[in-house]
């Protein structure tokens, strides 16, 4: 066991590694000119200013060069100052957010967090029990509806979905709306009475004891909880469906029912525990697509957090903020993927007590 | 025959083939349902009807309505199959060849350069995927942006020859280009899955005893993997193909969505539904901005899923209810 947790940890720093040339290469595509911006806030206006930071920075210099300032950051000539360096946690310059993409990614990753693990709760625990509740009515009617619904459900892009409930939940019945909170909360939020503890709302709230607040954070969660949670359901509904009945088929599920337990029992005690284990290996594909739904999810419902973010300095081709969001996001998942991997371990024995 | 008779008698299958039977009689029909104007440049940018920015409903002479900009959503719904068809196909055809290419180098040969390509591999499989072509697709923007002629000018016009049949040797139109960016990044994204498929495949196949008589008669490397032992391991590539080519289209879709994609006014349904985000508080009264592109592209990705759903059941009994 000690030995595959390890052996995971020890792969883990060649894959940032090579995240980080991934990266690396695809800014190398711009020009230095267009790479210089990631020094400067603002264009110069002087003459020649621009060719002075290229020569500055070296961003002339050789590959290899340029990928060790890159990774470990450069001592300014003038100043003394060390610059940049993304290992130091220096991303870059982010000309949308107007500040340091860091700093971007501190302020906006509470509000995603909070709507992940919002979303991950129905989306995990209805996803499972709907792919027993298929296992169990293997090949019925139920079996069959739910199928069809989990491919109708992959077919459904993001965008639709989340437009569709908004038509109906704000645009025709109008209860709930889009944005994070509702300008009277907001204002509450931001005032001194307010401690902001987490930058979390809905925690916040709970610690504040304004269930008021609460409710409506609530109320702005909803509908992307809704379409975040949806889109994965299909997913973790047929491995589920499939472990289950990969499990129903074991002879210790015919020794739980001879020695007279109920049928409850055998599959929930007996069966999904058990068949539980595959369907850890999943995480990472829940956690993919958190990451990637929330771009488009908080896009809809102008939810103010990383992906929505990510959208609009896409948009203004702003390739420092764009990176840097996504290497911070590859990094989150590779460390989920090795989390999964030790749960993975820990759950089953045949690793465990290797 | 087997599978062809198999995919016609279930009906899963059998609903999914005629939908891309509809789609495509729709594709290919598009010049006759939706005749583009008399001095249209190019058919596929929707006519607009006026400048006014409220959509309008549906009516006798725009039967699906308009959209912002009063572009007409029915040339756009029809116009748009081909569009669909082009980048899903397409981008299949890009990302299985570069995974078929990796995956059997990597199981044939075996040892260092197994281990390098498969690191590659779970490199680009760091990446949360839409994130990736988001990133790579405004690099690419930039860089195009410049029109400079670059290596990378290079792939757009391979891929502008095959997606659109363009001129090679003439500059890639702007139009166009947009959407190669954004098929571009996806493809650069998404050839992981084929790649670690052919590669366990592979690895089965070589061991068997065919591959060992046809070496013993002497058969060289590249024919023992292209005449022995793909054709004996790409039958699962089919049920990913058929899968993926639906999420392709979904991922274009989202990239048009965020407005990544293809240019505004393009028959892309993607980007149709792009101009929904400003309709939010009256969608109720706009209903149909969003519902037919939408349609189209769920029944689109859904007639795909539906052939990929049966084939994986038919081709890999061990498969069966997998989901992969």
């Amino acid at each position: 066991m000690t030995t595959y947790i390890i052996r995971r940890i020890l792969i883990l720093p060649v894959i940032v590694l090579g995240v980080t040339m991934l990266i690396f290469a695809m800014l190398s595509l711009l020009t230095p000119y267009e790479r210089a911006s990631l020094y400067v806030q603002d264009v110069p206006k002087r003459q020649g200013a621009i060719e002075g930071i290229i020569e500055k920075y070296g961003l002339d210099d050789p590959i290899h060069i340029q990928y060790y300032y890159w990774m470990m950051g450069q001592r300014d000539p003038d100043t003394g100052k060390v610059q940049g360096g993304i290992l130091r946690g220096d991303l870059g310059f982010s000309k949308t957010g107007a500040s340091s993409v860091a700093e971007v990614i501190g302020r906006r990753l509470p509000a995603t967090a909070e709507l992940a693990v919002w979303a991950a709760v129905p989306m995990i625990g209805i996803g499972i029990a709907l792919g027993v509740l298929s296992a169990v009515h293997h090949n019925k009617l139920v079996d069959q509806v739910l199928r069809v619904f989990s491919i109708v459900g992959w077919s459904i892009p993001t965008f639709v979905f989340g437009l569709v409930v908004l038509m109906f939940f704000y645009a025709k019945l109008g209860w709930f709306p889009p944005g994070r909170l509702s300008n009277w909360a907001s204002q509450i939020v931001q005032s001194g009475a307010f401690t902001r503890y987490t930058q979390v709302n809905t925690l916040d709230a709970l610690l504040n004891l304004r269930l008021d607040i609460f409710w409506d954070a609530l109320k702005h969660l909803i509908l992307p909880v809704t379409t975040l949670a949806y889109l994965n359901w299909a997913y973790l509904l047929r491995v589920t469906r499939s472990s289950m009945l990969d499990t129903l088929r074991q002879d210790y599920m015919t020794t739980a029912r001879s020695k007279g337990l109920t049928e409850s029992m055998v599959v929930w005690r007996h069966g999904l525990v058990n068949a539980l284990i595959p369907i850890i290996t999943i995480g990472g594909l829940v956690l993919i697509g958190l990451l990637n739904g929330v771009v488009i999810t908080e896009t809809i419902f102008n939810y103010p957090g990383m992906g929505s973010f990510l959208a609009q300095a896409a948009l203004s081709l702003d390739v420092v903020s764009v990176l840097g969001i996504t290497f911070f996001s590859s990094v989150v998942l590779v460390a989920g993927n090795l989390l999964v991997d030790v749960l993975y371990g820990f759950a089953d024995p045949r690793i465990r007590l290797k | 025959m087997k599978i062809i008779k198999k995919l016609l008698t279930n009906p899963t299958s059998l609903t999914g083939i005629l939908l891309l039977f509809a789609f495509m009689v729709i594709a290919i029909g598009a010049p006759w349902i939706a005749p583009p104007p008399e001095n249209a440049r190019d058919p596929y940018m929707i006519p607009r009807d006026g400048f006014s920015t409220t959509p309008e409903l549906p009516n006798d002479v725009h039967p699906l309505g308009t959209t912002e900009g009063q572009y007409d959503i029915f040339y756009g719904v029809i116009w748009g199959t081909r569009t669909a068809f082009r980048i899903g196909v397409v981008i299949t055809i890009f990302t299985a060849i570069i995974g078929l290419t990796i995956g059997s180098f990597s199981a044939y040969y075996g040892g260092w350069l197994d281990e390098v390509l498969m690191r590659v591999t779970e490199i680009f499989q760091a990446f949360p995927f839409l994130l990736a072509a988001i990133t790579l697709s405004s690099v690419l923007q930039t860089i195009y942006g410049r029109g400079e002629a670059g290596p990378l000018m290079f792939l757009a016009k391979l891929l502008a020859l095959v997606t659109f049949g363009s001129n090679p040797t003439e500059n890639v139109d702007p139009i166009q280009l947009q959407i190669l960016t954004g098929m571009l990044a996806i493809i650069t994204f998404g050839w992981m899955t084929y790649a670690r498929v052919i590669r366990g495949n592979i690895l089965v196949v070589r061991e068997k005893e065919y591959a060992l008589a046809a070496r013993t008669i002497g058969a060289g490397d590249m024919r023992i993997l292209l005449r022995h032992l793909l054709p004996n391991a790409i039958y699962p590539v089919l049920v990913i193909a058929s899968m993926n080519t639906g999420s392709y289209v979904l991922a274009f879709a989202a990239l048009s969505f965020l407005g990544l994609g293809a240019q505004r006014g393009y028959a892309d349904w993607g980007q149709m539904i792009n101009f929904a985000r400003n309709w939010i508080p009256s969608l109720a009264d706009h209903w149909h901005i969003v519902a037919y592109p939408g349609l189209a592209i769920v029944l689109f990705v859904l007639a795909w899923n539906l052939v990929g759903d049966v084939l994986r059941d038919t081709l890999d009994p061990r498969m069966r209810g997998k989901g992969v």
